[in-house]
């Protein structure tokens, strides 16, 4: 389809097509409350630390997006019972995925911080859901190139089930049986306005998994 | 008429209720006409409440059109098109007569090369008659003339090196002369190569934003005026000299024979529906017509701007010589149609092989098939109100018809709806479309922009000098 | 504590509908955004120890180059293999081209053997979108003839924005033998899209065509405003830019009678310390290279602190890497389920 030049110039950022962005789906069954959700991150902040028997050497790394900023909530409530300040990076793994046609949905990136040398840390993925496993199976590649940690582990806030990869979570916020027409939609205050988790029923597979 | 073949006298035709179109005769109007043993026996014209109901926007009876320029590229190259595709093309076209240009392999710049293409126009079969121009020079190289002589003895109806202009003013001034002498024109494509060498794509916004080689008006307005001038400078020692400009595409041009013509000079010219209904926006992708790409002031309309732009850019079957001109060229071309300036409407019909033409806009071969799309695109321009449909039809009966003159042997040769002559006439549904495709061309040249569009009109029946040209295979007359 | 302080901007998602990308003009300014964010992302890419991100791993990138050209056949392999994607290189000067195989024969061949991208230069206007006609995967312009050369124009205005921000209503001046350049025109779409003042100088015989086309903006000139201007007036076109992009210049121009010699344009044209003084004094100085230093730049404008040619090529890879990464799943059937 051959779309012919008009001049843009007196437009800004105005485009004819929207990629539904996961927070658009705000209807649906709730089936974690705001202090569902903080009430789970305190937990999983106090089994992390006993899974390593105290601090040293941990890493927190959210998988953009929503992980991100899951990961703070975690390492601030860290600080919080142990009074200590983990480190806390982003991880983009847009260019790890192992499907191309999600290229043209959501092509855009979202960056990558590390707040350190990897080499040697326990680095601790976090992310809101955990599905199929493509996305952590995406987020270890990327890591391997930054470097060599001692150890990976992965919190998630839901797992939803239907792994397609030998991948599992050490530490869940919530275990939410799902089928597969359906999504689990997360919104987080830093970004969506509001704390919840929904389930909604849609015709299309969810196809960020 | 069950069962009549191609070719065949036409033992009975009736047609009721028609719109009748006679440039000839000047009149239009609702009528009747029989056709009985290959004669157009009766032409009957309806008054009062018989006539009724019936208008130009139903079926249509025309005189059999002429087409005063064709490429039929037998002998040499005949996977572009053979004499027999090039007549079946012409008939569904509505063509009766052609007349063939000498550009073939060899050129026909003697007569064995025209016994060689009437010898094929006899085995087709095909009704439609078949005229020849001989080429001005020997090879069309511009060197010496051809045979001129011998070649109007074997019937040639004129002269040219078409697909280039005469190469000298002197040859151009010679010819003049002794085609002069012969009573016969010479048909002049006008180009100044000096002006043209690499050109891809007429020169003005199109060509700039496309990044390809300008082709100026001014290699054709050139041309034309040292045409006309050298025709002017014969004129006393040849007063039955005789110059016919052919596919002019610029107002420039027209404006000069406009003003030849006034002098009194005996020139005449003729356009192609290409010229006055596509433009060079049809480069960049767009397929509007000529006369929706010009703004109420006269001036060309920007098709980026439009959104005009539907379908892919430097798309080969629009590289043509002349180029597809800006909007208001075409205009001029539309223009010179109503006012006599231009005397024919000539198709250029250039069938081209795939190999010519699936290959980059800079290497691919000129030309558009055109002959089975010519009334077509002329019916366009009179469903917008940009054409009468009477000169419509006398730019392409009465028009070259006169370009031609008065030749021997040929009855009734104006052109006419006339009771007592063999019936040479088209038959035309303008209320229906077609949907031109590959399949639906009878030539084998598809280089055609026109791929995929419809076009007004469907040509029900050809009949040419009594015989059966060319029959829609799904209507009935 | 590291936060959350992405520099790309979250702006709304924007879908990538191109299957090809043979000019900029079709693009829109959304689009363009959105490549200048994901050359971003590649840049921070380039800057890792290990410059390499599986993404387009298993996909046969096959580069096609009818004219000979090292830098920009050199920048989209490493920009691929920076993809991981697995390249193909084809010179046509080596290849069955010279034996009078046709383009589209060849595309048919290419696609036989595998490519699911193909990056194509070619000598005539207009062939890549032939290829498009005919293959089945994406086709990357890398220049066609006089026409269009988007990689370019995308990393110029990506260079620009580096150092200026945004460009709009900044004013560039393209100074040199537009006439036959495709960087200038792809530059046109591009810096008119962005919101730039766009001003074209050269010689009124190179020039020409250009009005027509300045012709179809409005109120061209005006500072800090957007626009298009065509002139042959040096000065006036230099005066206060915030970009000089300087055109090469070749000696087959004077063949076609449309210079009078090399010397003469670069007396009255060539872009030197003298006339850049009338620029903007941050003024950033480009050119798309190859240089015909002494021509129309100057050797020691070349070199300047602000001149970023060299920047130019880096951004090149990263733009060509975007580029890549984007067409690779750029196919408008993969928008439908939104």
């Amino acid at each position: 389809m051959w779309r012919p030049f008009k001049d843009r110039s007196g437009e800004a950022g105005k485009e004819d097509a929207r990629v539904t962005s996961r927070a658009r789906l705000m209807d649906g069954r709730q089936i974690m409350t705001a202090d569902e959700i903080r009430r789970a991150v305190i937990r999983i902040s106090h089994e992390l630390v006993e899974k390593q028997a105290g601090t040293d050497g941990l890493v927190l790394l959210g998988i953009q997006r929503r992980g991100v900023p899951l990961a703070h909530r975690i390492a601030v409530a860290v600080e919080e019972h142990e009074g200590v300040t983990l480190p806390v990076g982003a991880l983009d793994i847009t260019f790890y995925r192992d499907d191309l046609s999600l290229i043209a949905q959501q092509p855009v990136v979202k960056g990558t911080q590390l707040p350190m040398d990897l080499n040697g840390r326990t680095v601790v993925l976090v992310d809101d859901v955990l599905y199929t496993g493509r996305t952590i199976r995406a987020a270890m590649d990327a890591l391997v190139d930054f470097g060599r940690p001692r150890a990976i582990r992965l919190a998630v806030l839901v797992d939803r089930g239907h792994r397609e990869l030998p991948i599992r979570a050490d530490h869940v916020g919530k275990n939410v049986p799902t089928s597969s027409d359906e999504v689990v939609e997360v919104a987080l205050v830093e970004i969506d306005g509001e704390d919840a988790v929904r389930i909604e029923r849609v015709d299309a597979p969810d196809p960020t998994a | 008429m069950p069962d009549l073949r191609v070719g065949k006298m036409v033992p009975l035709l009736e047609i009721s209720r028609a719109w009748l179109v006679d440039p000839v005769g000047e009149r239009e109007g609702p009528g009747e006409i029989v056709v009985r043993d290959g004669i157009l026996e009766a032409v009957t014209w309806l008054q009062g409440a018989e006539a009724d109901g019936i208008g130009p926007d139903g079926v249509l009876v025309l005189p059999g059109f002429l087409d005063l320029h064709v490429h039929l590229r037998e002998p040499g190259n005949e996977d572009a098109e053979t004499v027999a595709s090039g007549l079946a093309a012409a008939a569904h076209g509505g063509f009766t007569t052609v007349c063939a240009m000498p550009n073939t392999t060899p050129a026909a710049d003697e007569p064995s090369v025209f016994a060689r293409v009437a010898g094929a126009a006899a085995a087709s079969g095909s009704p439609v008659e078949l005229l020849l121009h001989g080429a001005v020079t020997v090879g069309r190289g511009g060197e010496r003339l051809a045979a001129l002589g011998e070649l109007a003895d074997a019937g040639a109806v004129g002269f040219s090196d078409d697909g280039s202009p005469v190469k000298s003013a002197i040859i151009l001034r010679n010819a003049l002369l002794y085609a002069g002498m012969l009573g016969l024109p010479i048909v002049e494509h006008a180009e100044d190569v000096t002006l043209t060498a690499g050109a891809e794509a007429n020169e003005g916004l199109v060509a700039t934003i496309l990044g390809l080689k300008g082709w100026p008006a001014a290699a054709e307005i050139s041309a034309v005026e040292r045409a006309i001038a050298i025709l002017d400078s014969v004129r006393a020692d040849a007063p039955g000299a005789r110059l016919h400009l052919t596919h002019l595409s610029t107002a420039g041009a027209l404006d000069a024979v406009r003003r030849a013509k006034a002098a009194g000079l005996p020139v005449t010219c003729d356009v192609t529906p290409h010229h006055l209904g596509f433009t060079d926006e049809w480069v960049a992708g767009a397929r509007r017509w000529a006369w929706e790409a010009l703004d109420g002031a006269g001036t060309a309309r920007d098709p980026w701007a439009d959104g005009a732009l539907v379908t892919h850019p430097y798309g080969t079957a629009c590289r043509v010589n002349p180029p597809l001109r800006g909007a208001a060229d075409a205009a001029a071309c539309l223009a010179s149609l109503a006012d006599g300036t231009a005397d024919a409407v000539v198709t250029d019909h250039a069938p081209h092989t795939a190999v010519d033409k699936e290959t980059e806009f800079g290497l691919a071969a000129n030309g558009i098939s055109g002959v089975e799309l010519a009334f077509g695109v002329l019916l366009a321009a009179v469903a917008a109100g940009r054409l009468p449909l009477a000169r419509a039809v006398a730019a392409l009966t009465g028009g070259p018809a006169a370009v031609l003159g008065a030749r021997p042997g040929r009855r009734g040769g104006a052109r006419g709806l006339v009771e007592g002559e063999p019936a040479d006439l088209v038959v035309v549904d303008a209320g229906d479309r077609w949907l031109v495709t590959a399949d639906a061309l009878a030539s084998r040249g598809k280089n055609t922009p026109l791929l995929g569009r419809e076009l007004p009109g469907r040509i029900l029946l050809t009949v040419a000098q009594g015989r059966l040209a060319y029959r829609d295979a799904a209507g009935d007359a | 504590m590291a936060t959350n302080t992405s520099r790309i901007p979250t702006t709304p998602d924007v879908a990538w509908r191109q299957k090809h990308l043979l000019d900029v003009d079709v693009l829109s300014l959304a689009e363009i955004q959105l490549v200048m964010r994901t050359t971003d992302a590649m840049k921070e890419v380039l800057a890792r120890p290990i410059s390499k991100v599986p993404a387009l791993r298993g996909t046969n990138v096959t580069i096609l180059f009818y004219e000979a050209s090292t830098r920009t056949r050199v920048s989209f392999e490493v920009a691929a293999k920076n993809l991981s994607a697995d390249v193909v290189n084809i010179a046509a000067s080596s290849s069955s081209v010279t034996k009078g195989e046709s383009l589209v024969d060849t595309i048919r061949t290419v696609e036989a053997l595998g490519a699911d991208m193909i990056v194509m230069r070619h000598g005539t206007s207009g062939a890549p979108y032939l290829a498009a006609e005919v293959f089945s995967g994406s086709i990357l312009n890398g220049g066609d003839g006089w026409h269009a050369h988007p990689s370019q124009a995308l990393l110029d205005l990506y260079t620009m924005r580096t150092h200026l921000g945004d460009v709009r209503g900044k004013k560039v001046v393209i100074l040199g033998d537009v006439l036959h350049s495709r960087v200038a025109r792809s530059n046109v779409w591009s810096l008119t899209a962005a919101g730039a003042n766009l001003w074209i100088c050269g010689p009124t015989t190179i020039l020409r065509g250009f009005d027509a086309w300045a012709g179809r903006w409005a109120g061209g000139g005006a500072p800090g405003h957007a626009g298009f201007t065509v002139t042959s007036d040096v000065d006036a076109a230099l005066r206060d830019a915030d970009v000089v992009m300087a055109l090469r210049l070749q000696r087959e121009r004077m063949d076609g009678g449309l210079l009078p010699s090399l010397r003469e344009y670069a007396a009255r044209f060539g872009l030197t310390r003298e006339r850049l003084a009338v620029a903007k004094p941050a003024a950033l100085v480009m050119h798309p290279g190859p240089m015909n230093e002494g021509v129309e730049i100057a050797p020691d404008v070349a070199v300047l602190d602000r001149s970023v040619i060299t920047e130019q090529v880096t951004n090149g890879v990263a733009v060509r890497m975007a580029l890549l990464y984007l067409l690779a799943g750029g196919h408008p059937e993969a928008v439908t389920n939104a």
